[in-house]
């Protein structure tokens, strides 16, 4: 069945089963593999997308539920390639394997899209949604801070 | 069950035939399997890196990069000898090649073993541009120094980039002999440089193995037997063939295996998958069973001895003063974040096999077997040339933690890719790599010390029973102690067993590390002050001062309780305190973790501490989380709900110190992990008065 999916910015056309997790129609169908597959069951935000700016697990919905909506992954928000998350990221030196990273920086950009100077505990709330084998989180936290002066002090000087 | 038709293996057969003559084939330093074709780099003096005329310095990284750092810290070792500019500095994963000795990454080794080597590769460069830079610069070459990719003569104000001077230098000699720096001269090594691999993975474009994408490929999964060793019997394939996109669906020996046009298909239908087994090693078999024989075990006198010193077993007849007690250690998983994977793509010249594997070497002796074992009697003459067209490429590990040394997963893809004659990619699901790991074994640990009149420690007895468990980590005790036994039992285990971060020192550090305090405590001494008192080894004992001295160890209260351990382990000495605060509900819960590490010298300091970060949240999830046990002969654990691992926000605080000084590198992948889960349950004896007598320990 044809589908029409906008991810970052473009319109993808895809004959694929409207059942599909976006998750697969990411890596299989379209090859966007910034998206990663690691518990398949929402558990672990691997696959974490923003749908309409929001954080969603890919592998938890269906091609079909995300027609008509904005999808952006890693590689649609790695466009803006000073972002400060990424700088952060980079400074702090967070990622091991990498694995889960995509997810990582996901769900921090929404977290920061929502709340500017978040607390430790609104980084706790958002950031327990994406696990990591290689223990990058004390990392996660600095980069967070680091990323949220930086997009305050870029908000103030503009 | 056989899955080879006869004209599978015809072609199996003829293009084993025809690959050795229809090119000119040969094992060439930069490439596993090179056609005469291949154009040299500018100036390649080792098969450890290549210098282009635009000055682009490439380093050969012959280490899988799963996270630890390799890639970085092995290429600061070569262009710190090459003084090379950083920024010109690339690295390349490098083929299979005999050059490379056997390429296997683990054991914490990484830079270990090739600190020499990787040294005297960029020297051995440098030598030679400087050589060919006092030539171009017509001037004495002892009056000539190299710094960042240029050869400088600073009495005439000259100098010439390395650019200009490969092209010369690459006729040159190769020099006989080489002088490295000082460590007093280092420019690079000990300096904290960003990774060389973190670009890509924060935009998207780093490629793991299961990244692979190949023109046509199809997807495949497996399911294998829940009872290990169990064979397939029967199965639904008719059923199966009629699902949406699936393409085929036959048994291996090791399961069965569905193949379709993408991965969520293959997934659908190996729910579908109705499969009859035959009974296997584990039948009926659960965890407590396992249990019960370790302890009939642990009574028996058939152990072997592994170190004795002084008259343990007289001192034990008559003891005054006997402490005594058992931990029991579960199963673990590695539960890498990049399920198993690999993707194969045979071809009439090639056998291409990408792999996120730790041992591209295994990788290939696992893919040969996977053929052999497709070919009726093979001749010798069909495995060499079978041999020769298996290309094995290692793209990024997500995750290895051990488990990639094992390569069940590409004899499995090898075969598929054979039965199908496609491109493939095999994909465990979760549950498939949670319940057919090679697990971190069951092990037991009995324990007697005796204590003299001023409560210090004569006697120390520990007896290891476990599958297959290992004596690493307990051969000596690191302590002075007059009468030392250490003895094991190694049984065969059911499961298959493999290492796990740390391996043996994760379950003998806690056995030795647990009871010291058990034994400080009976006898009444402060367990920091009898460490620091009867540790042997000096760099040991610093690393633990430095340690109390950054954990304020003199500043314990009611509501701030803190535990420390020591150990060392893969050339690497290392000490963590953790501290246990009372929260308003007047529950103890992980405060700070300080670790101190002395892994000689500290080629890149930040990535060092990254992977003590990273050892002490795997060791806490251990302590405190995950476990895997057996039930009816299965791996009763599935996914990340009932095998959990850490989450953000219940990792603690950490501060990590690394030691400077000059002695050869240890390990920092694994010296880590051991320390930290007796350092939790010493501090639970210090807050609780009682000791923690199996993991993972449930308090938070």
């Amino acid at each position: 069945m044809a589908l029409e999916l906008l991810i970052n910015g473009t319109t993808a056309q895809l004959e694929i089963d409207s059942n599909t997790p976006l998750l697969w129609v990411l890596r299989d169908h379209l090859t966007l593999t910034g998206s990663k597959y690691s518990c398949g069951i929402g558990l672990c935000g691997s696959c974490m997308v923003l749908i309409d700016d929001k954080p969603m697990q890919a592998c938890q919905i269906k091609a079909n539920q995300v027609v008509g909506k904005k999808i952006t992954t890693i590689e649609g928000l790695a466009k803006e390639s000073d972002h400060p998350i990424l700088k952060a990221w980079y400074e702090i030196q967070v990622p091991q394997c990498g694995y889960c990273q995509s997810g990582q920086i996901i769900m921090a950009y929404a977290l920061l899209k929502n709340s500017s100077n978040p607390t430790d505990d609104e980084i706790d709330q958002a950031m327990s949604k994406v696990l990591c084998r290689c223990g990058t989180y004390p990392r996660i936290r600095k980069a967070i801070h680091q990323a949220a002066e930086m997009m305050r002090e870029k908000e103030a000087s503009s | 069950m056989n899955c080879l038709d006869p004209d599978r293996r015809q072609f199996l057969k003829m293009s084993a035939a025809t690959a050795g003559s229809a090119l000119v084939l040969g094992i060439s330093w930069t490439g596993s399997i090179e056609s005469s074709e291949k154009v040299s780099p500018p100036f390649s003096p080792n098969a450890w890196l290549k210098i282009d005329t635009d000055g682009i310095v490439t380093i050969f990284i012959a280490e899988s990069e799963m996270g630890q750092g390799s890639y970085t810290a092995l290429a600061m070792m070569v262009a710190e000898e090459l003084d090379a500019e950083w920024q010109k500095v690339r690295v390349e994963h490098a083929s299979l090649d005999p050059a490379y000795g056997f390429q296997g990454t683990g054991g914490s080794r990484s830079v270990r073993r090739n600190w020499k080597t990787l040294r005297n590769a960029g020297a051995i460069a440098r030598q030679m541009l400087l050589n060919a830079g006092s030539d171009y610069l017509n001037v004495a070459i002892d009056e000539c120094q190299a710094d960042k990719s240029r050869i400088i003569h600073t009495a005439s104000a000259q100098s010439v980039s390395y650019a200009e001077l490969v092209t010369g230098a690459a006729k040159l000699p190769i020099p006989t002999s080489i002088t490295l720096k000082n460590p007093e001269s280092y420019k690079l090594i000990g300096s904290s440089l960003p990774r060389l691999d973190l670009v890509e993975k924060l935009n998207g474009s780093a490629r793991y193995g299961i990244d692979t994408k190949l023109p046509g490929m199809r997807y495949a999964t497996i399911v294998q037997s829940p009872i290990f060793g169990g064979q397939v019997e029967r199965f639904n394939a008719s059923d199966i063939e009629k699902l949406p996109g699936v393409i085929d669906c036959f048994a291996l020996d090791e399961g069965v295996v569905v193949v379709a046009k993408d991965t969520w298909q293959a997934f659908q239908a190996r729910k579908a998958l109705k499969i009859e087994w035959s009974e296997g090693k584990s039948t009926k078999l659960n965890s407590e069973d396992i249990i019960q024989t370790l302890v009939q075990h642990a009574s028996l006198e058939t152990n072997s001895l592994i170190f004795e010193k002084g008259e343990p077993l007289s001192q034990l007849k008559h003891p005054t003063n006997l402490v005594e007690t058992q931990y029991n250690l579960p199963f673990q998983a590695h539960m890498t974040p990049e399920p198993m994977n690999c993707t194969v793509q045979i071809q009439q010249q090639r056998i291409k096999i990408w792999a996120p594997t730790q041992s591209p070497t295994n990788a290939k002796a696992a893919a040969l077997a996977a053929l052999k074992s497709l070919i009726a009697q093979p001749t010798q003459e069909e495995i060499d040339a079978l041999e020769q067209r298996i290309e094995v490429i290692t793209p990024l590990l997500g995750g290895g933690f051990g488990r990639r040394n094992l390569q069940d997963y590409v004899s499995q893809a090898v075969k598929i890719a054979h039965r199908i004659d496609q491109p493939v990619q095999l994909v465990w699901p979760r549950s498939e790599d949670l319940q057919h790991d090679y697990y971190h074994p069951l092990t037991q640990h009995r324990l007697q010390g005796v204590l003299d009149k001023q409560g210090m420690p004569q006697v120390w007895h520990h007896k290891i029973t476990g599958l297959q468990a290992d004596e690493y980590g307990a051969q000596t005790l690191p302590y002075s102690i007059p009468h030392i036994r250490v003895e094991m039992q190694r049984l065969d285990s059911p499961v298959p067993i493999g290492p796990w971060r740390s391996v043996s020192h994760h379950y003998n550090a806690f056995a030795i590390e647990h009871f010291f305090d058990e034994l400080a405590v009976a006898g009444g001494h402060n367990p920091l002050h009898l460490r620091l008192r009867l540790l042997r080894e000096p760099r040991l004992k610093a690393v633990l001062q430095i340690a109390a001295e950054a954990a304020s160890w003199n500043k314990q209260s009611e509501r701030r309780v803190l535990g420390c351990a020591v150990h060392s382990s893969f050339g690497s000495h290392v000490a963590e305190i953790v501290e246990l605060v009372k929260d308003d509900n007047q529950a103890f819960r992980v405060g700070k973790i300080t670790c101190v590490v002395d892994c000689g010298v500290a080629i890149n300091p930040d990535t060092i501490k990254a992977q003590m970060e990273g050892s002490i949240i795997f060791a806490l999830t251990a302590a405190l989380k995950s476990r895997i046990t057996l039930k009816n002969g299965k791996v009763e654990q599935s996914n990340f709900h009932d095998f959990p691992i850490l989450s953000f926000k219940e990792s603690p605080q950490i501060e990590v110190i690394v030691a400077k000084n000059h002695h050869d590198p240890g390990g920092a992948g694994e010296p880590g992990v051991p320390p930290l889960a007796p350092a939790l349950a010493n501090a639970l004896l210090s807050a609780h008065g009682k000791p923690v007598k199996s993991l993972p320990v449930k308090f938070i």
